[in-house]
Order: structure tokens, then sequence, then C-alpha cells
């Protein structure tokens, strides 16, 4: 038993929701990821670290087919969600990216109302009969990405007016909506302040109890302190998962030591 | 480790405090070796500059305190570097303690001076110091040379510290009932020994705080004792 481990962080949660193997992705002729296998538990943090260029946002993209709009990219192994085949040819991606969402780097909030960035999803995908159903998904959302209280007097006013960590905290309530059943962050605090960051950290705690998140971040720290497994990547190659406490205390793999620790790997 | 950090000056934090911990390594060893040869040479002057002494190697380990912290703070380290950290926190609070143990030492040499010696005990004692003293260097090596088979080498060697201190123990015991005059010395004499007793179990902790460092893991299994004093009663004399 790793003795580091803090009570609090252990993942009870054993389920997996999302099954990644042999997973191989080229763009053209570079080959991007090699042979990745990660199993990523349900209701859990999963966070993706690595130096540029590693291929973690590459893997995070394929887990809702972000990659099929590359024309150069070829994806291969196999992937599955709750079991089922998400690159099936039946599967349309549109749905899956409704089960999967995500949010990304910088907040890009449509250039509509506050209410209509996040009624876009429902309204698209149907799941309001009613203005009354869609207006609660709407406040449901904009609650649990902590900006209802900030925004809930002025749901007319344009996204775009919002500060940078309420934009950010707008996109999450965008995404989550549609109620996906995991949430993919590309980087979604490194273009906020610290005291955003934080709020958008003490967020992704809270959706753990809703969602699977998975995050890429470059901040060691940040994937310290928000997830409860850690998957370090390195020139395409899954280096080493498994529970953050043990990553960041004891790693098995000298390569993950050199990347966190801060010499040169 | 040896590879160096891509920030550098985290390297010559992380060198700064291991340094400071070795120079009260340093310390505390000459102390608890003072202490002693004052015993045995009734050296009111050595003890008192082991008494006094003390309070450097209390401000050492204050500062070495401070200094993890800021480290901490400051640096966020992480993996090997954190446990470089926590095990300097934790090697430097077993030498406060064995500095304290020789300053106790001291001052029990300054009564003893005055009073007869119990045979061969007080040799017994210093005997028992130096072997102390050998521990805790090679332990102290050990963190330095992050040498993990020394370092298990010093936690299965406890052994010999314990089987010294049983047979003082006894010694002390017959001088008792032979002569209640010999009550008073025996009993300082005894305290030495106990104490000396700890510092070879710190050494030990040390020691496996290396195993620590080196490996990450806590080593678990039993280590052997032979401190049996817990259970000898006056029935050992003949």
């Amino acid at each position: 038993m790793n003795v580091m481990t803090v009570v609090e962080r252990d993942v009870s949660e054993t389920r997996s929701k999302m099954d990644a193997r042999g997973v191989q992705v080229w763009y053209g002729d570079k080959h991007a990821l090699k042979d990745v296998d990660v199993a990523i538990l349900d209701r859990t943090v999963t966070a993706f670290i690595g130096p540029s260029g590693c291929g973690k946002s590459t893997f995070l993209r394929c887990l809702n087919r972000m990659n099929d709009t590359v024309a150069s990219a070829r994806v291969m192994g196999k992937m599955t969600m709750d079991g089922q085949d998400i690159y099936d040819p039946r599967v349309d991606p549109v749905q899956l990216r409704a089960k999967v969402g995500m949010v990304f780097q910088k907040p890009n909030p449509f250039p509509k109302s506050i209410y209509d960035n996040v009624a876009y999803g429902p309204k698209i995908h149907g799941l309001a009969r009613t203005k009354a159903e869609l207006d609660e998904i709407v406040e449901t959302a904009l609650k649990k990405a902590a900006l209802w209280n900030e925004v809930k007097d002025r749901l007319a006013a344009p996204g775009t007016g919002l500060s940078g960590g309420q934009q950010q905290r707008l996109c999450i309530a965008r995404a989550i909506a549609t109620s996906p059943e995991v949430l993919l962050m590309d980087e979604p605090c490194s273009a906020l302040d610290p005291i955003a960051t934080a709020q958008v950290e003490e967020l992704i705690d809270e959706l753990r109890a809703h969602f699977t998140v998975v995050i890429v971040t470059h901040s060691m720290q940040q994937a310290a302190r928000v997830s409860q497994r850690t998957a370090f990547f390195h020139l395409g190659n899954l280096v080493e998962y498994g529970e953050t406490g043990q990553i960041f205390t004891n790693p098995r793999d000298p390569r993950t030591e050199a990347y966190i620790t801060g010499r040169i790997g | 480790m040896t590879q160096p950090h891509i920030i550098s000056s985290f390297d010559r934090d992380l060198e700064a405090v291991q340094a400071l911990l070795m120079r009260m390594g340093g310390l505390v060893e000459s102390a608890i070796l003072d202490a002693a040869e004052a015993l045995e040479m009734r050296d009111e002057g050595l003890a008192l500059k082991v008494r006094d002494g003390d309070k450097a190697i209390d401000a050492l380990e204050q500062q070495i305190h401070s200094e993890c912290a800021r480290l901490l703070a400051l640096r966020a380290p992480t993996a090997s570097d954190l446990r470089i950290v926590l095990t300097v926190m934790r090697v430097a609070a077993a030498l406060e303690r064995c500095g304290d143990y020789a300053k106790n030492l001291a001052k029990r040499s300054l009564i003893l001076a005055h009073m007869s010696p119990l045979g061969g005990t007080t040799g017994s004692v210093c005997r028992m110091a130096k072997t102390a003293v050998l521990r805790l260097k090679d332990s102290l090596d050990a963190f330095i040379g992050r040498d993990k088979v020394l370092a298990a080498d010093i936690r299965d060697r406890d052994r010999d510290i314990d089987q010294m201190y049983n047979s003082l123990f006894r010694e002390l015991l017959t001088h008792m009932l032979e002569d209640p005059r010999a009550i008073s010395p025996a009993m300082h004499l005894h305290f030495i020994a106990k104490n000396i007793e700890r510092v070879g179990d710190h050494a030990t902790s040390v020691a496996e705080q290396v195993i620590f460092l080196v490996t990450g893991e806590v080593p678990e299994e039993e280590r052997p004792k032979a401190d049996a004093t817990a259970t000898t009663s006056r029935s050992t004399e003949e």
C-alpha cells in the first residue's frame, strides 16, 4: 500500500467509463500516439500531463472523435464507452459529442446572450419541449457551473461581455447543459487568473459527483490539486498511469520522475 | 537522481538544507563523543562545553525547519525532491533529540565526577556511546550516499547496542544490590545508558528514513530487537 495516499483521495470508484486499448494515432506520417491503453474511471477526475507534443491532447480528442475533423489523422485501436465501441460506423459522432462534452483552452462563448449560449445544445438536441423546461435546464447548468448567482439578473446580456473566468464557466455550463456523461477539458484554466482558476478547479471537483472528467493540463500542480488519477504521456507513449498521490510522491518510471520534478526529461 | 533541475536554484536550495543537516549531524556526533569523554576522564570543562553547545544544535534544527518550510512553499517539491525535504525534516528532529541526550549525559557527568566510580561501568558506557555514534554516522553517510543497502544493514545491527545496554543494566543492578551507596551513581549511569540506547534507536530511524528516501516505501517488516530489560527482574542476579 502506498503510505502517501490521503484517504479523501482514495478512488473508491473502480468502474471504467471509457476504455482505450492499443490506440494509435497518425497525423500523416507522424506517429502521434503509440499503443495507448487506458481505463478512464467513472465519476473520477483524470488528468493527462506531459510536455508539449506528447500526445495528451491528441488522446483527449480521440475520446469524442474530434480527430475525425482532422483530414490527415488516422485513429487505430479500440475505444469504448460503457462497453460500446465509439468508433463503430453506426455511432453518430454528433450524438457521441453530446455525451462526451468538451471545454477548450480559451473561453469561446458564442456571440449570443448568456442564456442562448447555454440553451443552444439542449435546443439542437431537442432536450426541452417547452420554454419552461429549457429555462430550467439553463438555470441548472449555470448553477452547476457556479455561475448562476453572478449572471441570473442579466441572462440576456452577451456572453462575450463576461470576464475571462466567467466566460470559461459559461463554456462549462454550455458543455454540461446537454447532460453529458463525460467532460473533456483541454487546459481549461490556462487563460485564467489564479482566482478564476481556483473557482474552475473547485467546480471540477464538484462536477465529479455527476460526470467523468478528463483534463489536460500543463500545470502539474493543477493536476495534483484536482485529479484522482494521473496519466503521464511522453513522445506519444503513455508512460505511467496511476493514483495521483502515488504519481506525485513516488512515481514508478524515471521519466515521470524527471518530468514532475522539473528535470530535463 | 543525479540529473539536475532545469531551475538550478532549486538544486542549490535542496543542497543547502542537506548541508545544514550534515553540519548538525557533525555537531551531534562530537557532542556525544565529548560528553562520553567528559564522563570517562571526569573532565568538567568538556562537560560544560557540551552542555552549552546544545544551543547551536537547536538553532540549526530551527534553521533547517524554516528552510524546509520555505522550500515546500516556494518550490512545491514532488517525488524524490519531496522525499528529500520530508527526510531532512525528520532526520533533523532525530538529531535534535540526540543532541539533548548528549547534553543530559554532560550534565550527569558533572554530578558523577564527584562520586566514586562503579567498577568498569563508565568504560562500558563510553564504549556504548562510541558504538551509537558510529551507527549515527553510518546512517548519515547512507543518507548522503543514498545507500539503501547500508541503511538496511544499520537497521539490522541495532541488536549490539541493545545487548550492551542489557549487560550494563545487569551490572548496575548488581552494584546497587551490593552497596546502597552505589544507587545514586548507578541510577545516573543507567539514565545515561538508556539515553545512549535511544541514540541507537534514532540512528535506526534515520536509516529507515534513508530507505524511504531511496525507495519511496517505509520498511515494514519487524526488525530484530534485543532489549530485554523491560522483562528483566532481580532474578537475573546470580
